[in-house]
């Protein structure tokens, strides 16, 4: 049985857990539901000990449990499986699996021979037919995860974590994990199960508790949920107050891309394969895909992120047609791009709050170069009175920010460029439910000003509430392309994965 | 019982880190202050007077300060965009090679030598931000490369020697004007004040102009903040970066030309060490060695007290060896803190 009593954790300037109480049955696998930012994967972090200064205690078995660190937690039986896998790609199977305690025979020599044994003694009880020598670098993303199954059976885990295990995974995949998750639970091993799929959920677990912004919100057994339920429990609210939905008149077409092909930009990155769409004024599109399905990679081929000379195909923005050699040109023809990652790629987090808003538009405030100090310093305040950027001043630093309010300070970058094409990668990723309706509506805003929006982002619900049509990328085609009115969130993953069910053995990634 | 409660009244521990707060926002002055007052103690004194304190021997402060610190100001602006110079010190003798030779052996007048002495400068400058970012390399690099090349350049340019520049009226001196304008004396208020302290305190108003209230500042201080960022903001990184290598060459050059005026001679050994008295002033200054924080004044501030520890060394006759070793020793303790301020900035 597993313990959490009163278990809370804080980063700076947010709680992330908050007095979190909960008793788990050994033998039964247990969902975790909760928005983004609900706590579900800190949960799966403190549990594991990759965050040692959390309050409250964890109790498994009766015995209380105190990591310094995720080694620690492996050899107490307590094992993540995280969501980006943490094997070394250039060593086999078994090195993986005995990385750190290799057995040795005489004289200190490696003994590889019953590291193999041994590793395909785990990988059978998964039904995992690979030799154990093969590099990781050469598994499938599902595969590798069974290997890192296979790595934590031979840690002898007791409690294992799954955290968003299906992100990357085809149906066959998802099956066969699904098939070792049930094993191991009728051998007596303990499961957490973190996902936003709903349908896993339902089909895999056996009680749920939902999360809601870092506080526990109910546990029922699963049995006992409904989707909708579980939905209205997760955002606190029904889902049509939080993602408003405008209606807006279309207009003319504003962008058209025609045979876009990008060469993949570098190991792991997804190319596009003669990608074809128009964006109409006043409207929203969302593109939807599995991770590395090409999402990023298209906005930013829009946004001229890669050299010409690794693009093809035509984009015309308002008749004017070319492709960007360089963002600078992208802003110039009116495109505006809000990164999926904020903080590496959208802000300067040396500096203030003003020079982050203004830092794509400095020409408008400028006469031969020079800065007009109070026409900025206005235009900073209306961005800040406008999109309810909560920060004690125009010159606080950037990096003091909450989450939601970096995201204003992008949006508002974005914004003041005046943009009739707006690009948004993952915008509500890693920030609380009321900023995240508040950054929708601005969304409807800008569309019902006229301008042609494009959402890339894995959350489906949210893309199905804002958007009138929803395109489908899988391995950088475009493979679907769905109304408002005709969207699911079972057909899009359908398209999402019909690619890779028909391909035989590709490496996903 | 009700507690009195006074807005004007805050916790003695936010008074005291407001307190805290102030001291690291004005530490540059801070440090001045003390290394003043240590100075006046520690100096030497003579017929009861305190030598240190003598207007002489403070104009000599200022004088060293001005041509480390005009060097100093071109480096901090390349160490705000993330990069670093070493081939300030090399830039510096090769200007005082060409200045020298442009007025004693070619014969030019002192606006042609000086145009010349600029230019030549300023191009290796440009050359250093454009191999930087054409091949992708660290500046680190690049410069170390450029400090052999510019330094065996100006070798080959004096033929090995220092070229001595005489002034006065015959026909093969140089021009008086010269040593008027770079190593000449300014009448103010009754001091006798040089015009390379003029020349230290135009610069640092232009650059602090320049990074403060342009647009170009404002991407200076992006890329160096974060350059990815600044990239798809619409910056152009590579013009930027180029344009900033070439200010802080050009300015090694304005260096070279006070120099040369100072000692009457431009030779190819000059300004040995200079990258990393310039480095010094920058980081006692305040700047962030990662970039994207840092101020002109602070480093106009640092330059002023590498000058006074030079001189209060120099009046107690403490070797110039040691004075290396010390200011070895100051560069890493002043990253050292600057580190510490910012793991704490950042919790």
């Amino acid at each position: 049985m597993l313990e959490f009593r009163s278990v809370g954790k804080s980063f700076p300037g947010v709680q992330a857990l908050h007095d979190f109480t909960l008793t788990i049955e050994t033998g039964t696998v247990r969902g975790l539901v909760g928005e983004n930012g609900a706590g579900k994967s800190t949960l799966g972090k403190v549990l594991a000990g990759v965050y040692a200064d959390y309050e409250g205690e964890m109790l498994f078995d009766g015995k209380a449990l105190g990591f310094r660190s995720p080694r620690d937690a492996q050899r107490a039986g307590i094992t993540l499986i995280h969501q980006e896998l943490q094997l070394i790609p250039e060593l086999t199977i078994a090195e993986n699996i005995f990385l750190g305690r290799e057995p040795h025979g005489k004289l200190g020599r490696l003994d590889r021979r019953t590291m193999e044994r041994e590793s395909r003694s785990y990988l059978e009880r998964l039904h995992l037919d690979i030799p154990p020598r093969r590099a990781i670098k050469n598994l499938r993303v599902g595969e590798q995860q069974l290997v890192e199954i296979a790595k934590a059976l031979s840690l002898d885990a007791r409690l294992l974590i799954f955290d968003e295990p299906t992100a990357a995974l085809n149906e066959t995949e998802i099956a066969h994990l699904f098939h070792v998750i049930r094993a191991l639970r009728a051998a007596d091993h303990t499961i957490i199960y973190i996902s936003h799929k709903l349908g896993e959920i339902f089909e895999i677990t056996d009680d749920v508790t939902v999360l809601r912004d870092g506080e526990l919100v109910e546990t029922r057994p699963t049995a006992d949920w409904t989707e909708r339920g579980l939905i209205d429990k997760m955002v606190g609210r029904s889902l049509t107050d939080l993602y408003p939905k405008t209606e807006i008149t279309l207009g003319a077409t504003v962008v058209e891309a025609d045979g876009l092909s990008l060469e993949s930009p570098g190991i792991g990155r997804r190319g596009l394969k003669d990608v074809s769409f128009i964006v109409r004024s006043g409207e929203i599109i969302g593109i939807a895909g599995l991770l590395g399905a090409g999402r990023t990679e298209l906005l930013e081929t829009l946004y001229g992120v890669y050299p010409a000379s690794r693009v093809s195909g035509r984009i015309t923005i308002d008749d004017d047609s070319g492709r960007y050699g360089a963002p600078a040109d992208a802003i110039a023809a009116g495109l505006a791009l809000v990164t999926e990652d904020r903080k590496n790629l959208s802000l300067v987090m040396t500096s203030s709050v003003a020079h982050n808003i203004t830092l794509a538009a400095l020409g408008d405030f400028m006469t031969a170069g020079v800065i007009h100090g109070k026409l900025e310093r206005a235009a900073v305040q209306r961005s800040i009175d406008d999109l309810r950027i909560k920060t004690p001043s125009a010159e606080s630093n950037v990096s003091t920010l909450s989450g939601g309010n970096q995201q204003k300070v992008v949006l508002a970058k974005c914004l003041l460029t005046k943009p009739r094409v707006l690009l948004l990668d993952e915008p509500t990723r890693g920030i609380d439910v009321g900023a995240k309706a508040e950054i929708y509506t601005l969304i409807g805003q800008v569309a019902a000003d006229g301008a042609a929006v494009v959402i890339a982002s894995s959350e489906l619900l949210e893309m199905l509430a804002i958007c009138d049509r929803i395109l489908v990328l899988s391995d950088g085609e475009l493979v679907e392309e769905f109304t408002q009115a005709e969207a699911t969130e079972e057909k899009i993953m359908e398209a999402a994965t019909r690619a890779h069910r028909s391909r035989p053995v590709a490496a996903v990634q | 019982m009700t507690m009195p409660i006074s807005a004007a009244n805050p916790n003695p521990r936010h008074r005291a880190r407001e307190l805290g707060r102030f001291a690291l926002r004005h530490q540059g002055w801070l440090i001045l202050l003390i290394i003043l007052g240590l100075a006046a103690v520690a100096s030497p004194t003579r017929d009861g007077t305190i030598v240190f304190l003598q207007p002489a021997n403070l104009l000599n402060i200022v004088r060293f300060a001005s041509v480390n610190g005009i060097i100093a100001i071109g480096m901090t602006m390349v160490i705000l965009i993330g990069g670093i110079d070493l081939s300030v010190g090399a830039v510096m003798a090769l200007g005082a090679v060409v200045v020298a030779k442009g007025l004693m052996q070619l014969g030019l007048d002192t606006v042609p030598a000086v145009a010349l002495t600029l230019a030549v400068t300023g191009s290796v400058g440009l050359v250093n931000g454009w191999v930087t970012t054409r091949f992708n390399l660290q500046s680190f690099i690049t410069t170390l490369a450029m400090l052999s090349v510019a330094r065996g350049i100006a070798s080959l340019l004096a033929g090995g020697y220092a070229i001595p520049l005489a002034f006065g009226d015959r026909v093969d001196a140089a021009p008086a004007s010269f040593k008027a304008i770079f190593a000449g004396t300014i009448d103010f208020l009754g001091l006798e004040l040089p015009t390379s302290m003029f020349f230290f305190i135009g610069v640092g108003i232009v650059a602090t102009l320049l990074l403060n209230q342009t647009g170009f500042g404002r991407h200076v201080y992006a890329i160096g903040g974060n350059k990815t960022a600044a990239r798809l903001s619409g910056v152009n990184v590579k013009r930027v970066t180029i344009l900033v290598f070439g200010a802080c060459s050009l300015l090694a050059g304005l260096a070279s030309l006070l120099h040369a005026g100072l000692v009457s001679q431009g030779s190819h050994v000059d300004g040995v060490g200079y990258e990393l008295n310039a480095i010094a002033a920058v980081v006692i200054g305040g700047t962030l060695l990662s970039g994207g924080v840092g101020t002109i004044v602070g480093t106009m501030i640092g330059a002023v007290i590498l000058s006074i520890l030079d001189n209060i060394l120099g009046l107690n006759n403490i070797s110039s060896e040691f004075q290396l070793i010390l200011k070895g020793v100051i560069i890493v303790l002043a990253v050292a803190i600057q580190r510490q301020q910012s793991s704490n900035r950042s919790e």
